[in-house]
């Protein structure tokens, strides 16, 4: 008869087991944006631990790549060169050739604290970066940088996608609405007003005329016209504060959002209905969430200075994955080469 | 036996000097008194410079080089002593470098300071650190003025390397081009449109030790003399905004402790050094060794002492300062801020015009008074607005909003989200000063946190009277002052004693007018003298105030609206300049400054980068 150590012991051999029958499936690195230094940190702070980015490239072991910052918020990686990754920090745009094992700050003390980064694909020597007083294009792959914000009032800009579908399509989450630039970012223009800022944006990986907004008090949008006009998500509270979005890649009618109190909430019939998944986990202030590109059924969660947590059935139950006491700012998936 | 006191004073000053402790701090204040002679001055302020550098030195233990840090490295640099043993521990200190840029500036301290002694390997791990280790920079104006100072310096001590030999990945010319450029854009900010933390208690001394630096080391004469002309700017802002060396209000920023203790703040310790008038705080202000190190290269202008320490009577300083830079919530990244200070030998009133000018620790107004020795004394009175909020750090920072309030707490702010605090501004307050009397102004709407105003009555008042007329009179040190709550209001226990008026209702506010005692023959002259004073109150709709000062000006006061005296309405776009008082005077956008003290005066001009000075008969 198995003791209950024993069932544990067993369970969690099968899981390994199934994890690394599942690692040769894996064709992204899991990088994480985090703050593992306590709600205390400020500058000058003594490192405790490590912040900034993590890797791993089996989902189970997670290595600090680049610098010590407590405040790295974002990643995206070229896409001709996966190893080429950029970084958005407090202190601005880090690039790196080479996953990470050298850096060069690409801007300089005009850009401080950018958001969000992301390369249109459709022209790949373009990147854009949202700035809290702006927005930021790069036309040489991330090594230089110009202002590009010109028509957008209160500039506040958390979000940035390009249209895959076309080039120099940029949209971007700002403090006071969704904005559209159809010319790379030279002139912009207002697309969907919100009260307060749009902190995610995301384009369908099934379709590119569908993309997904969530807001600071306004609730979720969703577009059906490649951003050009939104409509609010019904079922979707505006009581909270909603950090990120996702469309699911192996499930075109599955939808997940997460926020701060807000818990996590699916939709598994392209939004028109919403369960809470927050059970299981250890607090509703869920900074972070996204599904797996690699392994179907696979969410990750991140509540406020918890660990990061893990489902393998979309949210309906959670086991910790790692970090005891983490702020995650983001969590990225960066093709292998 | 004045002079056995002379002697015993001396012999003991010397024993604790080489006994390691902190004599300016542990023993008598210093007595007010203006020295004319520079060379006395210089010699004055040099003696200090050494009691610091030989505090610091002695903590050094060469049996527990443990207990040897930057700190007491650089003070042994300084006197250029233990080379050797600072070398050595310095190659340990860099394997594990942290503090960002608090790392940075003393090590930039260290790395010229130890040019000609550190050994070759002691070069080469700081070297080294440089490379592997990446200090932030930080999010506010302080932690940049440090951050790029120092890239600047470095870069400069290392010219033509490339850019994997740098934290930042980019060659020694682009850090120092770079750094440069930020300096020069700062510099530019601060001397037309003014700092954003301005004034304040604690972090005068990050904008101070860096400017310093550079007008020490920067090879480049045109920073040289940027330096020296920044450190003249925010020594001659500090020295007309203080009282025998203490940092009056209003501030940009302060803390839970300088904002009742107001001596107890790193300015004071500039006060100390520079103009010999305070006690030194702990430790001389901790940073203060990285000030001290370098200090012999500075000289005082003498015209910035008399405005610390030779005033001829009562003056009013107008300033114009900026918000700290704001992200969210405003239409404009800088809003100007309108400062008044009105300074006398007894106490000095200081306020700016109320509002979410900074985030978390602004002090909008204090009567300030004058005491024999400041310290563990509570010499001030204010009210504030106890206002906390997401719109207010989402405006002044970038980070999500919901976590923000809870989180600054861990972040030594602990009282940012208590209702007993007392620091802080409120998007809900206005405040107008004429003279030595404030008005303070609040409507609050319902559900805010928080609604009431808490008032300051300090532990140390000599008197406090709560008047039948409605008026509060207290007096501290030789300051009378008349506070006057426009609503109800209760008493609460201050956990840092004294005791807080806290007043609930939300159409609110405070009205203050403070005087010497030497203007009146008794106490009862002066509770008289303003209980007669003509003053009307209304608190609904908005709350106003009609007032005849105590120095005869008619004030009228309405929320919302803009304060006309004597019938004329302020217009604080217009009036406000950068520097307006007998010693200051500087135009918005001019980036000059003129200084002048009797006969005295220097003009700091940086469009041309000239210093003159001028005697005029």
């Amino acid at each position: 008869m198995m003791t209950k150590r024993n069932t544990l012991r067993f369970f969690a051999a099968a899981l390994a087991g199934v994890c690394l029958a599942r690692a040769a499936e894996l064709k992204h690195d899991l990088y994480v944006c985090v703050n593992v230094s306590g709600q205390g940190s400020v500058m000058g702070s003594a490192v405790a631990a490590e912040s900034g980015l993590y890797r791993s490239n089996d989902r189970q072991n997670f290595e600090h790549v680049g610098v010590n910052n407590f405040r790295t918020f974002s990643l995206t990686h070229d896409p001709r060169d996966h190893a080429a990754i950029i970084e958005t920090t407090i202190d601005g745009i880090l690039r790196s050739p080479d996953r990470g094992k050298s850096w060069r700050r690409v801007t300089d003390w005009s850009m401080t604290e950018p958001k969000d980064i992301a390369f249109d694909l459709n022209s790949p020597d373009d990147v854009y970066a949202g700035l809290p007083d702006g927005i930021a294009a790069s036309h040489d792959r991330g090594l230089t940088w110009q202002r590009a914000h010109e028509g957008i009032r209160r500039a506040y800009t958390h979000a940035l996608i390009v249209d895959r579908a076309t080039k120099g399509r940029v949209l971007a989450g700002t403090e006071l609405g969704i904005y559209l630039s159809e010319d790379g970012a030279r002139t912009w223009r207002l697309v969907q007003a919100t009260s307060k800022v749009t902190y995610d944006l995301r384009q369908s990986p099934h379709d590119p005329k569908v993309m997904l907004a969530v807001t600071s008090a306004d609730g979720a949008f969703r577009s059906e016209d490649a951003g050009r006009t939104w409509q609010e998500i019904a079922g979707v509270s505006s009581a909270h504060t909603l950090h990120y979005g996702h469309f699911d890649v192996h499930d075109a009618k599955r939808l997940v959002l997460c926020g701060w109190e807000a818990g996590v909430l699916v939709s598994e019939d392209g939004g028109r209905t919403w369960s809470d998944r927050t059970e299981g986990l250890p607090n509703r202030q869920v900074w972070c969430v996204s599904p797996d590109p690699d392994l179907p059924g696979r969410l990750y969660a991140a509540p406020y200075l918890k660990p990061v947590h893990v489902s393998d059935d979309f949210g309906r139950t959670w086991r910790p994955l790692v970090f005891e006491k983490a702020i995650v700012y983001n969590l990225v998936f960066v093709p292998h080469q | 036996m004045k002079l056995l006191h002379s002697f015993l004073f001396r012999a003991l000053f010397f024993f604790a000097a080489t006994a390691g402790a902190q004599p300016s701090f542990t023993g008598p204040a210093p007595l007010p008194r203006v020295i004319s002679d520079p060379a006395e001055r210089r010699a004055a302020y040099l003696s200090r410079i050494d009691e610091v550098l030989n505090w610091r030195a002695f903590l050094v233990k060469p049996s527990d080089p443990q207990l040897v840090g930057l700190a007491e490295i650089s003070a042994k640099l300084a006197r250029r002593e233990d080379a050797a043993l600072c070398s050595e521990r310095l190659v340990e200190l860099m394997k594990k470098p942290s503090g960002d840029m608090f790392w940075m500036f003393p090590v930039v301290c260290i790395s010229y300071l130890g040019r000609d002694q550190l050994t070759p390997e002691a070069k080469a791990a700081i070297r080294e650190a440089w490379r592997t280790y990446y200090p932030l920079r930080g999010d506010t104006e302080n932690h940049w003025a440090m951050y790029y100072t120092s890239l600047y310096l470095m870069a400069q001590l290392w010219p033509n390397e490339p850019g994997d030999r740098w934290f930042t990945g980019k060659s020694s010319q682009e850090n120092f081009r770079e750094a440069q450029d930020y300096l020069i854009h700062w510099m530019g900010l601060a001397t037309t449109i003014g700092q954003g933390e301005y004034d304040c208690t604690h972090y005068l001394g990050e904008y101070a030790i860096p400017m310093l630096f550079l007008t020490s080391w920067a090879s480049d004469p045109a920073m040289r003399q940027r330096g020296h002309m920044m450190l003249d700017w925010l020594m001659a802002d500090y020295a007309a905004d203080s009282l025998n060396g203490i940092s009056i209000g209003a501030h940009a920023r302060t803390d839970d402790t300088t904002v009742l203790e107001k001596w107890n703040g790193l300015a004071s310790f500039f006060g100390w050094l520079l103009f010999g008038n305070c006690p030194p705080t702990a430790s001389y202000g901790g940073w203060g060794i990285y000030f001290v190190a370098a200090a012999k290269n500075y000289e005082l202008p003498e015209v910035i002492y008399r405005i610390a320490t030779d005033r001829a009577g009562p003056y009013t300083e107008f300033e114009r300062k900026r918000t700290r830079h704001r992200w969210r919530n405003s239409e404009v990244r800088n809003a100007p801020v309108y400062k008044t200070s009105y300074v006398t030998a007894d106490y000095a009133v200081g306020s700016d015009q109320g509002g979410l000018l900074q985030p978390i620790q602004q002090h909008s107004w204090d009567v300030t008074w004058a005491v024999p020795d400041p310290r563990g004394v509570h010499n001030t009175i204010f009210s504030v607005q106890p206002h906390y909020g997401v719109d207010e750090l989402m405006m002044y920072f970038t980070e999500m909003p919901d976590y923000m309030p809870l989180s600054v707490t861990f972040q030594s702010k602990p009282t940012y989200i208590s209702e007993d605090k007392l620091l802080g501004g409120s998007p809900y307050e206005q405040i107008f000063q004429s003279d030595d009397c404030v008005v303070s102004l609040t409507d609050v709407p319902a559900g805010t946190t928080f609604e009431h105003v808490n008032g300051f009555f300090s532990k140390d008042l000599a008197r406090l009277e709560e008047d039948t007329s409605g008026w509060i009179f207290v007096q501290g040190g030789r300051a009378f002052i008349a506070y006057r709550p426009l609503a109800a209001y209760e008493w609460r226990p201050n956990e840092k004693g004294g005791k807080i008026l806290r007043s609930p209702p939300r159409q609110n506010g405070t009205l203050v007018q403070a005087a010497s005692t030497g203007e009146f023959k008794s106490w009862e002259d002066f509770k008289n003298a303003i209980r007669a004073l003509p003053l009307a109150i209304k608190l609904t709709p908005t709350p106003s105030v009609k007032f005849t000062t105590l120095r005869g000006k008619k004030i009228e006061c309405a929320y919302g609206a803009a304060p006309r005296v004597d019938g004329r309405t302020i217009d604080y776009a217009k009036e406000w300049k950068l520097f307006s008082s007998p010693y200051l005077h500087a135009d918005v956008g001019s980036g000059k400054l003129t200084m002048t003290h009797g006969s005295l005066k220097r003009v700091l001009d940086f469009n041309s980068l000239t210093i003159s000075d001028a005697v005029t008969p």
